[in-house]
């Protein structure tokens, strides 16, 4: 379990995270989304002891960042934004230098490496030095730490920026293996599919702030009255108005053109209802269409700030 | 999951951190090591055919003082590499990783020091043979000596860096301390011919210290005990400046 308790973070005179509060439960994948510059990185280096917290404390399985960070560097591993390690070195070096600065024995530390390289197809680019690879070849081998040293508490910071889809579809199924094993994961991302694909729960900040914790459905949930049913009618037919909105949960209902257009909670249980409803009516329905909110709207609903 | 390493497979790994990095960038090692062939075999050669001091060999004076010259500059290179890791975000992965603070800076150090001495240990054979001394003794005294300066010239290297935080005028002060470090010291030539205002200074060099100690092994120059003393008191105080600094600028955090 991780703690965060009214943590504080300023550079100078600017509060990068402001009084941040939450828990990330055992084993669960926890999705820290947020806007450039939310603060998603600075709280993740409060954590793994790199930055000290300029107030509150940080406690992972209940040791304190700031009375016991050598406990708590022993639990973490964190695959960093941008590729952190050295350059100079190919990546077969830098996996095994991880392993063992890390404490994974011999034949285990090999038998990852081989497999993380060959997961990512990277087998000979593993032979050259890092500097001379693509981007995106940087940053798998910045997440192969991670997928080699199994920490407890393991650590994303973005970690499918730069890959192409497929690359992007292995690193999360090598992240889900990674909890399915028994790890903890956090994982900083600005990417509403990603979140929303991984997290069991997600945390959204916004300007240094947590602004909203909870489960993706949840979240989607707390904005109820905002799911939208769009039905298309052989012509407008205004007097189904007075009739639809007589069902407790339409907040609203218009027509566009010939689409009838109600905003209402639970659209995916009314949905039925609100066809029966206008077809006994006399409307032919030509086509039905249900929106719920994304996560994306709880984001903007949360933040003000739109990603795209 | 894993199991915490020991505090000295930690240290080892921090070493062998800086041998692979050493082995991957030879060239500033290369051109140092011409450096040293050029010195000896050419400067020193012709100086020796100019002074003309009864009992006193200035080649075999200065070879001693070519090695010893020569590992102070590369475990000045620890600083730099300290400000390039930190310039690369590195120092933020190294602090991520399980150990505390204190052993990251010994580990350094030490590191700093055997890379040193690793690329400086053939001089050394050489220069031994070239005297006339070839012997474990000499040779392995001599070691001592060499690694015992390295570490202390590391602890000063970080020192600098840490106290300095800025790069560019890292690269000068390093350069000077270098320069001093080196010049004003019995490395290259003997105290006697030093300037009266610089002798006091150069006697209590640590570099100096570090010559005539090798010279009484290599070449059975006398010399005092207090060289001794005056070596590991250098280690000792700048070895253990290096670790506070360092350890204070961690602690507090960065970029605060
Ligand atoms: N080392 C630093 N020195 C000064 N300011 C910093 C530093 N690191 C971050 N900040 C500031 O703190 C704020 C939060 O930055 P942070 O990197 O944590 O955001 P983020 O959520 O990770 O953004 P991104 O999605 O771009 O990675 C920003 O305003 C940033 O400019
Ligand atoms: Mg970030």
């Amino acid at each position: 379990m991780i703690e965060f308790r009214d943590v504080w973070k300023s550079f100078k005179n600017v509060y990068a995270v402001r009084g941040v509060t939450c828990t990330v439960q055992d084993k669960e994948i926890f999705g820290l989304l947020g806007p450039n510059g939310a603060g998603k990185t600075t709280l993740i280096m409060t954590m793994a002891t790199v930055y000290r917290a300029t107030k509150g404390d940080v406690l992972v399985e209940g040791h304190n960042v700031n009375t016991e960070p050598e406990r708590v560097k022993e639990l973490i591993g964190i695959a960093f934004q941008d590729a952190k390690y050295d350059r100079i070195l190919t990546a077969r070096e830098i996996l095994q230098w991880h392993g063992k600065v890390t404490g994974i024995d011999k034949s285990l530390r090999e038998k990852r490496i081989d497999d993380t390289l060959a997961k990512f197809g990277l087998t000979t680019e593993a032979r050259k030095r890092t500097w001379t690879l693509s981007g995106g070849t940087k940053k798998k081998i910045e997440n192969a730490k991670i997928f080699v040293q199994r920490p407890k508490v393991a650590v994303f910071d973005e970690p499918t920026a730069y890959l192409d889809v497929p690359s992007r579809l292995m690193v999360w199924e090598m992240i889900d293996e990674l909890r399915d094993e028994g790890s903890t994961v956090v994982l900083a991302t600005n990417m509403m599919d990603e979140a929303d694909r991984m997290s069991d729960r997600v945390g959204i900040m916004s300007k240094g702030e947590m602004v909203q914790v909870g489960p993706p459905d949840k979240l989607k949930g707390t904005l109820r009255g905002r799911d939208v049913i769009e039905l298309k009618l052989k012509e407008p037919m205004p007097e189904l108005l007075g009739e639809v909105t007589k069902v407790e949960e339409v907040h609203d209902a218009r027509f566009e053109g010939d689409v009838l257009k109600l905003e209402l909670s639970n659209g995916r249980e009314l949905l039925p209802h609100m066809i029966n409803v206008v077809t006994a009516k006399g409307g032919q329905i030509q086509s039905a269409n249900l929106k719920e909110p994304s996560l994306e709207d709880v984001f903007l609903h949360y933040t003000g700030t739109k990603l795209t | 999951m894993s199991q915490s390493p020991s505090a000295l497979s930690i240290l080892w790994v921090l070493i062998e951190r800086d041998l692979r990095t050493l082995v991957k960038s030879p060239w500033i090692l290369i051109s140092r090591t011409m450096f040293f062939f050029i010195q000896l075999f050419v400067f020193a050669t012709l100086v020796n055919k100019l002074v003309n001091i009864p009992g006193f060999n200035y080649f075999e004076f200065y070879s001693v003082g070519a090695v010893v010259s020569t590992i102070t500059s590369i475990a000045f290179i620890i600083g730099a590499d300290l400000f390039e890791e930190e310039e690369l975000g590195l120092l933020d992965y190294l602090l991520s990783l399980p150990f505390g603070h204190s052993l990251f800076v010994f580990g350094r150090a030490l590191g700093g020091a055997v890379r040193a001495l690793i690329y400086c240990a053939p001089m050394m054979i050489l220069v031994a043979y070239l005297d006339g001394m070839l012997t474990p003794t000499a040779v392995l005294g001599s070691y001592v000596v060499l690694f015992v300066l390295a570490t202390g010239i590391s602890g000063l290297s970080i020192t600098l860096a840490m106290v300095i935080r800025n790069e560019n005028r890292f690269d000068v002060v390093i350069a000077m301390a270098e320069l001093a470090t080196v010049r004003v010291s019995a490395a290259i030539y003997p105290l006697y011919y030093i300037p009266k205002v610089i002798q006091p200074a150069a006697a209590v060099s640590p570099v100096t210290s570090a010559s005539d100690l090798i010279r009484l092994l290599v070449l059975g120059t006398p010399t005092g005990a207090y060289e001794l003393v005056e070596l590991a008191l250098f280690v000792a105080i700048f070895f253990g400046l290096g670790s506070v600094f360092l350890f204070r600028k961690l602690e507090g955090g960065r970029f605060e």
